[in-house]
């Protein structure tokens, strides 16, 4: 009851928003918000449930971006396609990032996803051709049903559909026997491996949902800001994606989404309270600050302070 | 031809040895916390634009710009211990806690010095030689800056020598780094030798970062660039435990770069390095010049 309550209440704030607005930045912005939750959502799977460390989600995030990019713009393709093809490659490269965490852990592994992200980015840069490097890859169609643009708004009820669904599927994904196993592999993979779960195909697994999250996030980040340049996809993208994944809250569905929207707003926010200059050193610390106060991060506070008003209505309701 | 590649030689070495140096950073952490510091190549960053502010535009000379800018960045490392370390281990926080505390420290540094130097690189003074400058020797040229490169490094490796393997306190480090629990019940003070750790991480990388000015400029690219990849990719190539592994793991990894640089091409220079680590951590995670990584 209380779980569709909120649920109810997440769409109906998803429906809502664009109503209440319309500042076309404010717009824009939540927008990128939701892109960065549903790539956040991901991270979570991967380091909070399935305990892999990525800090290379930028290159999957460059990958679904280009790919979509390149398949709209230099093939003709409908959107649509093009954001698929660009899950599907971020998937399998995903599936290949996989090899490595069979063998190391924590820090080795996080060294082989930083040098991940870095190829991807040097590819970005130095393939001319297929990315337009440096200049930028400019002329990709935004979103549209038939010959009608659609607006910013409505580009924010899809991406809040897209988020909502990718968080079900977590939800479920966690409740299920193959979520649990993720867990325990998380707790500790030798003594999953004993009990005949194959880690193997839970951490493929990991990889590749996380990355096709990233690779859809890219994705439909390129249709929504119309070019791309290669400054999103670098390594301080990386970590600011991990950041987001901790301040949201690792083991916690709603981390990802918590610290998506939290991160894209904070920093806007300082940036238009007169912080032009500071805003990012300002955002920086907060978040280390955050993490060293909150280590378990800001979602868990927020699900109780939820459950709590609700709590506390129902009792009302019912003792009237 | 063979000249060239000696050349090519001499100018790998110097600059893989610097690698080396951000790796030390690395692995002195590794020893006593077994943590990583992502923000360890903020450290040379820092290091290069005090030592800028303190000699040019200060004009306090350049031994006590050195010194001042080294004491700076010492105390950089102990606040680095007692205002991200203890806090988040007392919260229970763990690795990867750190892990995004120490890369938003990166974020950090590098704004800071956008907002208070700008964005563009600055000339580094030439106080290691100009870039004329150079010895010839049997038709090779070693620019004097390469020179005192080495020097740098030597000085700095016969002190770390001596410091670990001939004092007390070195002892007490090296002990506290193998077996933390055995040397506190031994008597050692574990948090000055975790202390000594950070300041020899931050000291040691601060050091790098002024010996890279003169190459990369005064810039961001030290602090934010490929170098603090290459610094831990230098690292694991010594096995992240060996601080001689990790210098001979830079100076492999400068002459890689440099000779793909002439045999492939300047562009792709980076990722062949970046895929020679990760051939490097599948293959041999415990690093390829790790011969004693007992002792260190």
């Amino acid at each position: 009851m209380k779980k569709l309550i909120l649920i109810v209440g997440a769409i109906l704030l998803i429906i809502l928003f664009p109503l209440f607005t319309n500042n076309m930045y404010h717009l824009y912005l939540m927008n990128r918000a939701l892109i960065h939750s549903i790539l956040a959502t991901g991270l979570v799977f991967l380091t909070g449930f399935a305990g892999q460390i990525s800090l290379g989600q930028a290159g999957f995030y460059a990958i679904g971006a280009y790919t979509s990019a390149y398949f709209t713009v230099r093939l003709g393709l409908p959107i649509s396609i093009g954001v698929i093809a660009g899950v599907v490659l971020s998937v399998v490269a995903g599936f290949l990032l996989s090899i490595p965490s069979f063998k190391l852990k924590a820090f080795f592994l996080s060294l082989v996803t930083i040098a991940f992200g870095q190829i991807v980015w040097m590819l970005v840069i130095n393939l001319t051709p297929i990315t337009g490097g440096p200049y930028g890859f400019f002329g990709i169609p935004f979103y549209s049903v038939g010959n009608n643009m659609l607006s910013y708004g409505q580009v924010f009820w899809l991406f809040g559909g897209i988020l909502l669904v990718s968080v079900f599927i977590m939800y479920r994904i966690k409740h299920s026997h193959f979520g649990r196993a993720m867990l325990a592999m998380n707790d500790d993979d030798v003594a999953t491996e004993t009990c005949g779960i194959s880690t193997k195909k839970l951490k493929i697994a990991a990889f590749g949902f996380s990355a096709g999250l990233a690779g859809l996030a890219g994705a439909l980040y390129a249709h929504l800001a119309g070019f791309l340049s290669p400054e999103p996809f670098t390594f301080f993208e990386s970590s600011n994606f991990v950041a987001m994944a901790v301040v949201g809250g690792l083991r916690h569905m709603s981390g990802g989404v918590v610290g998506g929207i939290g991160l894209t707003l904070l920093p806007e926010f300082l940036r238009f309270g007169g912080w032009e200059n500071y805003y990012l050193m300002v955002t920086s610390l907060i978040v280390i600050v955050i993490i060293i106060f909150v280590p378990m991060g800001l979602g868990p506070i927020l699900e109780n302070l939820f459950r709590k008003v609700f709590k506390l209505k129902r009792s009302n309701t019912k003792t009237l | 031809m063979l000249q060239d590649i000696l050349q090519i030689i001499v100018s790998g070495a110097s600059i893989g040895a610097t690698y080396g140096l951000v790796g030390l950073g690395v692995v002195f952490l590794w020893l006593t916390i077994s943590r990583i510091n992502f923000a360890n190549i903020s450290s040379a960053m820092l290091g290069a634009y005090l030592f800028y502010s303190f000699y040019t535009q200060l004009n306090l000379g350049f031994f006590i710009s050195f010194v001042l800018s080294i004491a700076v960045i010492a105390l950089y490392g102990l606040g680095l211990r007692a205002f991200i370390y203890e806090p988040i281990r007392k919260r229970g926080g763990g690795r990867l806690e750190f892990v995004v505390a120490t890369l938003m420290l990166c974020t950090f540094w590098l704004n800071l010095i956008i907002v208070t130097y700008g964005a563009l690189p600055k000339p580094f003074p030439p106080v290691f030689g100009g870039s004329q400058d150079f010895i010839s020797l049997g038709g090779i040229r070693i620019p004097t800056l390469y020179l005192n490169i080495y020097l740098v490094i030597g000085i700095l490796m016969v002190f770390i020598y001596f410091l670990l393997n001939k004092t007390l306190i070195g002892k007490s480090f090296r002990a506290a780094a193998q077996n933390r629990e055995a040397a506190a019940l031994m008597g050692i003070d574990v948090k000055v030798t975790t202390s000594l750790s950070f300041i020899l991480a931050t000291c040691v990388v601060g050091i790098a970062g002024i010996l890279l000015a003169p190459i990369y400029f005064v810039s961001l690219e030290l602090g934010g660039g490929s170098i603090g990849v290459k610094g831990f990719a230098s690292a694991v190539l010594g096995g992240l435990t060996n601080p001689y592994g990790t210098i001979l793991g830079g100076i492999s990894l400068g002459l890689l770069e440099n000779f793909s640089t002439l045999y492939i091409s300047s562009t792709y220079r980076d990722i062949i390095s970046f895929s020679v680590l990760v051939a490097v951590l599948i293959l041999k995670p415990s690093g390829i010049f790790n011969w004693k990584s007992k002792k260190i």
